[in-house]
């Protein structure tokens, strides 16, 4: 290991990986939002809604992030789409991570015991009371371990910001790996930081599934 | 857009296709047996196979597979022990997927109701019977669709064993990328090959989720 | 509650195994001066194992699997002078140096300038080609037809390159600002340059004149050149004198019997004199 490299780097580093965690943080809240509405959307009754929301998440899961980006950001402006980096790398993060959020989602919703829903209908509670109070609980208990997997995978998958120039940790861990050839630095750098951010990920979805169940017992 | 690019490396292309999915079967098996081990192993009960086991999934997932496979190729060969490529490549991605796969595993067998594994230890089944007979065909069925998530998860990130030198089908898409400076052509053509394999896949998961619930 | 448990001591057997990783690193490096003789080893082989990135035209280039390129063309020749065959390995660049480092392989062959930074920790071959600076345009901009035209406009090139550096240089000149984009690898700031990001790309004249043949209806070249004249060299581990005093011997050799002409004049269109010796590197 060569400390002084690693001292010398360490601010650019630093700013990295905050880089790296406000990228994921907002593309992940993108796409979480994105992908609720593509859930709570493919329980609509229309059959063309449905079959597009297929294709939108089999071609957004079945194709690398790394192409999808480069296709955003590169073919973006042949059809009038000119993104900044960083925004092609929230946009594009957002719409990725939609794809697995809304089928998790959506196992959430199909998880729900239906004599629950049935329940609340005959007692006459309103449709968004439902949704509220019933089926979304019930949905983010089943749904919080994935959801967490996810966005681990999610957080690694920002590496791949590098190649459009968003300035976040691979980017900086790169240049520091052209500017003084050191071998495996970077590489022991990279794997304290992101053992760091998955083990906080890891941690806060543990409270909130214990949390969710507490709630749910709490009313059962 | 440049259609001879397609045409001049369908081949390419196709063969590196064929790498990539022939290392993530590798790596998505090996991986759900490490993954049901250390499931098994944060489930028992007893204090030390569930700290291992907990301790495992926090190491193998915390870890970029980028950063275990240049450290299981690279790095172990500089204190003298040398792994071939294609180990190094089916070993990182087995020890990474198995700590997804534990936790898909550990998910779902808490989604087995509880009632059950009480009635299994109340009919008089041991420990092997009850593990194998009631809870982990349970298990195993509700955790299918994550399951091919992972799967199809695992097809994109063994892009990375290219840095063992193995040429897969991302690899492959930036080499034609550089060589014919036609990167969008290159990248939608790889992409194809990606989306032929995961929604393959994903027609196979809900085909056997389908048996499955019938099986029920 | 067991859970919670679990988590807290696998956080701390997680952190004693990262640092006694880290400690090894520390330790790897320490003993690996008592290398034997790489050279000795090669020979006895019979065979030399390089690696490279297959992703920098026209030096390397991976056509349907087959290696091609001016380095491909050099190191067979290079080869042939040891008398013994070659094998290659194309990698990310992520992984060249711990590739060298872990011995899975002799020589990079992958074209890089000589930085003084850089030689701290490894050994460098007499230069390969030239790498002077020089700049790409698309090929309907009218506005830029000299590098001075670059004033107030966007230029992107890699990451810690010496054509960056002298473009930086240059850039300071001028009478506006530059701003200038760096990239971890040329082949995106070619994209970017194509879809109007960018006014120019840098890179070496012999990368951009061949992207330029490649893709006249996109790419122009900017000429002249410009900045002080860089050369590209293959890198070594620094323990590896022997080696790397070998592999200097055939290119200087192959330099006098008109080899390295006749591989320059197939990529380059034309001969380029190199210098002999390993130059002294400016920044």
């Amino acid at each position: 290991m060569d400390w002084d490299v690693l001292i010398r780097y360490a601010p650019s580093l630093g700013r990295g990986f905050l880089v790296t965690i406000a990228c994921w943080a907002s593309g992940c809240a993108l796409g979480l939002a994105l992908g609720f509405a593509v859930a709570l959307a493919a329980g609509a009754r229309s059959l063309a809604l449905r079959a597009v929301l297929r294709v939108y998440v089999e071609i957004l899961r079945g194709t690398p992030f790394l192409m999808q980006l480069f296709i955003l950001y590169a073919g973006g402006p042949a059809v009038g789409l000119r993104l900044s980096a960083t925004e092609a790398g929230i946009l594009g993060l957002g719409l990725y991570s939609s794809a697995y959020f809304s089928e998790i989602f959506r196992a959430g919703f199909a998880a729900v015991p239906r004599g629950q829903v049935e329940a609340a209908m005959s007692v006459g509670m309103a449709p968004w009371d439902i949704l509220a109070r019933v089926r979304l609980p019930n949905a983010l208990v089943a749904a919080t371990p994935p959801i967490v997997n996810t966005l681990i995978v999610m957080s690694k998958e920002t590496v791949v910001l590098s190649i459009i120039t968003v300035p976040e940790l691979m980017y900086q861990m790169q240049t520091m790996a052209a500017e003084t050839f050191t071998a495996f630095d970077a590489i022991f750098a990279m794997a304290v930081f992101y053992w760091c951010l998955v083990e906080v990920v890891s941690r806060l979805g543990r409270r909130v599934e214990q949390r969710a169940t507490a709630f749910l017992a709490s009313r059962a | 857009m440049r259609f001879s690019v397609f045409s001049h490396s369908f081949g390419y292309l196709a063969h590196a296709a064929g790498v990539t999915l022939a290392l993530s079967l590798a790596g998505i098996a090996l991986g759900f047996v490490i993954g049901m081990a250390v499931c098994v192993a944060r489930l028992s009960g007893k204090p030390w196979p569930e700290r291992l086991g907990a301790a495992y999934v926090s190491v193998f997932r915390g870890v970029p597979l980028l950063v275990l496979l240049l450290f299981i190729y690279y790095f172990l060969a500089t204190v003298g022990l040398d792994v071939p490529a294609l180990v190094a490549a089916i070993g990182g991605l087995s020890l990474s997927s198995g700590a997804y796969q534990a936790e898909i595993l550990r998910g779902a067998l808490n989604a087995v109701p509880r009632g059950q594994g009480e009635a299994a230890v109340a009919l008089g089944y041991g420990a092997v019977d009850r593990w194998r007979r009631i809870l982990l065909p349970q298990a195993v069925r509700i955790s299918v669709p994550p399951l091919i998530n992972e799967f199809i998860l695992l097809i994109k990130a063994s892009s990375l064993v290219s840095v063992v030198g193995i040429a897969e089908l991302t690899r492959v898409s930036m080499n034609i990328a550089s060589m014919t400076y036609r990167p969008l052509e290159a990248y939608l053509a790889g992409g194809f090959f990606y989306l032929v394999i995961n929604l393959t896949l994903a027609g196979l998961g809900s085909l056997a989720e389908r048996r499955l619930a019938r099986g029920a | 509650m067991q859970d919670i448990e679990g988590f807290r001591v696998s956080r701390r057997t997680a952190l004693k195994w990262s640092l006694a990783g880290l400690a090894a690193t520390g330790l790897a490096g320490g003993l690996r001066s008592a290398a034997a003789d790489t050279l000795a080893d090669i020979k006895k082989r019979g065979e030399l194992v390089v690696a490279t990135e297959m992703q920098f035209p026209p030096f390397d280039i991976s056509d349907n699997g087959v290696y091609k390129g001016v380095d491909r063309e050099l190191i067979d020749a290079v080869a042939k002078e040891l008398g013994v065959k070659v094998s290659y390995l194309d990698l990310p660049w992520t992984s060249v140096l711990p590739g060298l480092e872990a011995k899975k392989f002799d020589l990079v062959i992958a074209p890089v300038t000589i930085t003084k930074e850089r030689m701290k920790r490894y050994a460098f071959s007499v230069p390969i080609a030239d790498a002077t600076a020089s700049l790409m345009k698309r090929a309907d901009d009218k506005t830029i037809t000299k590098p001075e035209d670059l004033a107030g406009k966007t230029v992107g090139g890699q990451k810690g390159t010496a054509q960056v550096a002298q473009f930086k240089e240059f850039a300071a000149k001028l009478p506006k600002p530059v701003e200038v984009k760096e990239y971890v690898d040329n082949n995106q700031s070619y994209a970017d340059l194509a879809a109007g990001r960018i006014d120019a790309a840098i890179n070496s004249l012999p990368n951009l004149a061949y992207a330029a043949s490649q893709r006249p209806e996109a790419f122009a070249l900017v000429l002249p050149p410009f900045g002080q004249p860089t050369y590209f060299s293959w890198v070594a581990r620094p323990d590896d004198q022997s080696l790397i005093e070998a592999v200097n011997a055939a290119i200087v050799k192959l330099d006098g019997d008109g080899t390295m002409a006749k591989i320059q004049t197939t990529w380059f269109g034309q001969p380029t004199a190199l210098p002999t010796t390993v130059p002294e590197p400016k920044i």
